[in-house]
């Protein structure tokens, strides 16, 4: 069968897939943050640039910023190659997303709980880290996790500037397989890439949701308490749905 | 910036325009009608089918868009569906829209409180009348917001349609830029196009909140 006759150069593809999705979820954490405390300098100065190509970013088809990437930056004097510009592309995108991501998440944090942190005299980054960040997590992970895995969808962008990715393998495949014995086996081999693309980004939500419990164990009702033994109704908070408008 | 250069490339890019908003126009179109009735299979508590909508739903959302592009422009052929280029496109954007709308629409569904089929079952409306006059207005006006994300996401998707040679916005750009070099002015304009059309469609968007909206304001 053709898939396993070449299994060998589709794993390369999948290998350098791994890689660069690596790269981009590595680079859009990176500009997530950045962007994220762009958007919240003090200065209105500051933050309104920030806030007006972060805007941009996210309204422009990614398709169009990859290739913009690629085009541009040799005008200006820096030439990468495809791997590099789509990492930097991508990763730019993926951190113009995650930004709000991040910003949303610290928002949702009580103010109470670092104005205590400086009450306690830890100093901002440790108080930020120690004691807000773990807080957010839970409403920073459940779209940071979705925003994962379109990063490693978007590393098949790769693909149109000539990556050695698992969809350009995929492509050379066709071509040469169309070429040397006729007859196009493009159903087969993409609706393979299609079902690999698809367990990669599964397996990324199982590990999400793995994590999402981990950080949601403080805030779980059924945990053992030493309130066991009582009266459940009065152990339990009732919850009141509080949006009761229809 | 050469804008005497934009001005002479104006015709092509609007031709580019035109069939970027073709392509997505039928899409939205498509998905709105798919995503409907996808939800309303969804939530019909008849389980074969609710399986089928969600394995769908989750394997367009697990999958890369460009893949499912190729598989439909490349793939589908050999297995005897033949489409042009353009119709590809709609599929394939059709397709993709239709998994997002389907999660909107649901969400939409949801947020219609269980009351209101008592209150329709007591007035003694039909169940084909409960469905078409109370719960969906009531669910489109919960499910605007998020699907009109998605009407702009599949808009600007329709840019990945490049890849596999529909004459659009972007592949008009990329066209000149392999003729003329003239890559700073190309992106420039069709980056201020493609933020036209989304502010133009986000506006649209809160318009219509803010009037659907208007039965439950000043409260």
């Amino acid at each position: 069968m053709l898939l396993l006759e070449f299994r060998s150069f589709l794993f390369d593809g999948l290998l350098n897939t791994l890689l660069l999705s690596l790269v981009m979820i590595l680079g859009g954490t990176l500009f997530a943050i950045l962007f994220a405390a762009g958007l919240s300098l003090p200065s209105r100065w500051l933050s309104r640039p920030v806030f007006l190509i972060v805007e941009c970013l996210r309204d422009i088809p990614l398709m169009v910023t990859v290739l913009l990437v690629y085009f541009i930056l040799p005008h200006i004097g820096i030439s990468l190659n495809p791997f590099w510009s789509s990492a930097l592309s991508v990763s730019v995108w993926g951190g113009a997303n995650g930004a709000h991501i991040i910003r949303a998440g610290l928002a949702a944090v009580p103010r109470g709980q670092s104005e205590t942190v400086q009450a306690f005299g830890l100093s901002g980054w440790k108080g930020l880290l120690l004691v807000v960040v773990p807080q957010a997590m839970p409403v920073i992970l459940p779209p940071y996790i979705s925003l994962v895995t379109g990063l490693v969808q978007a590393s098949s962008l790769g693909a149109v500037l000539g990556v050695n990715e698992l969809l350009r393998s995929a492509q050379v495949l066709i071509e040469q397989t169309t070429i040397a014995r006729g007859g196009s086996p493009a159903y087969l081999v993409y609706g393979a890439i299609l079902v690999v693309y698809f367990v990669l980004c599964w397996a990324i939500a199982f590990v999400g949701r793995r994590l999402e419990a981990h950080f949601a164990k403080p805030y779980r009702r059924d945990r053992p308490s030493i309130d066991r033994g009582k009266d459940p109704s009065q152990v339990l908070v009732p919850t009141v749905p509080l949006d009761v408008r229809t | 910036m050469d804008f005497n250069y934009i001005l002479d490339a104006l015709p092509d890019l609007m031709r580019g325009l035109k069939v970027t908003l073709t392509v997505s126009g039928l899409a939205i179109l498509l998905s709105c009608i798919v995503g409907a009735v996808g939800a309303a299979l969804r939530t019909s508590g008849f389980k074969p089918a609710e399986y089928l909508v969600t394995g769908y739903v989750e394997f367009i959302r697990g999958t890369p868009y460009l893949v499912q592009i190729f598989f439909i422009f490349y793939g589908l052929p050999s297995l005897g569906l033949r489409l042009s280029v353009f119709w590809s496109g709609v599929a394939a954007l059709t397709l993709w829209a239709s998994a997002f709308q389907i999660e909107n629409f649901r969400g939409g569904l949801a947020a219609v409180s269980h009351g209101v089929r008592d209150a329709s079952a007591s007035l003694g409306l039909k169940r084909w009348h409960h469905a078409l006059l109370v719960v969906f207005p009531l669910a489109a006006r919960a499910a605007l917001p998020s699907s009109m994300n998605t009407i702009v996401a599949t808009v600007k998707n329709s840019a990945y349609l490049q890849a596999i040679g529909l004459v659009e916005l972007t592949f008009v750009a990329v066209d000149r830029i392999a003729y003329d070099f003239r890559a700073i002015e190309m992106f420039f304009s069709i980056c201020v196009i493609y933020l036209l059309c989304v502010f133009a469609l986000s506006g649209l968007g809160h318009a219509l909140e803010h009037r659907l909206n208007r039965p439950f304001a000043g409260r």
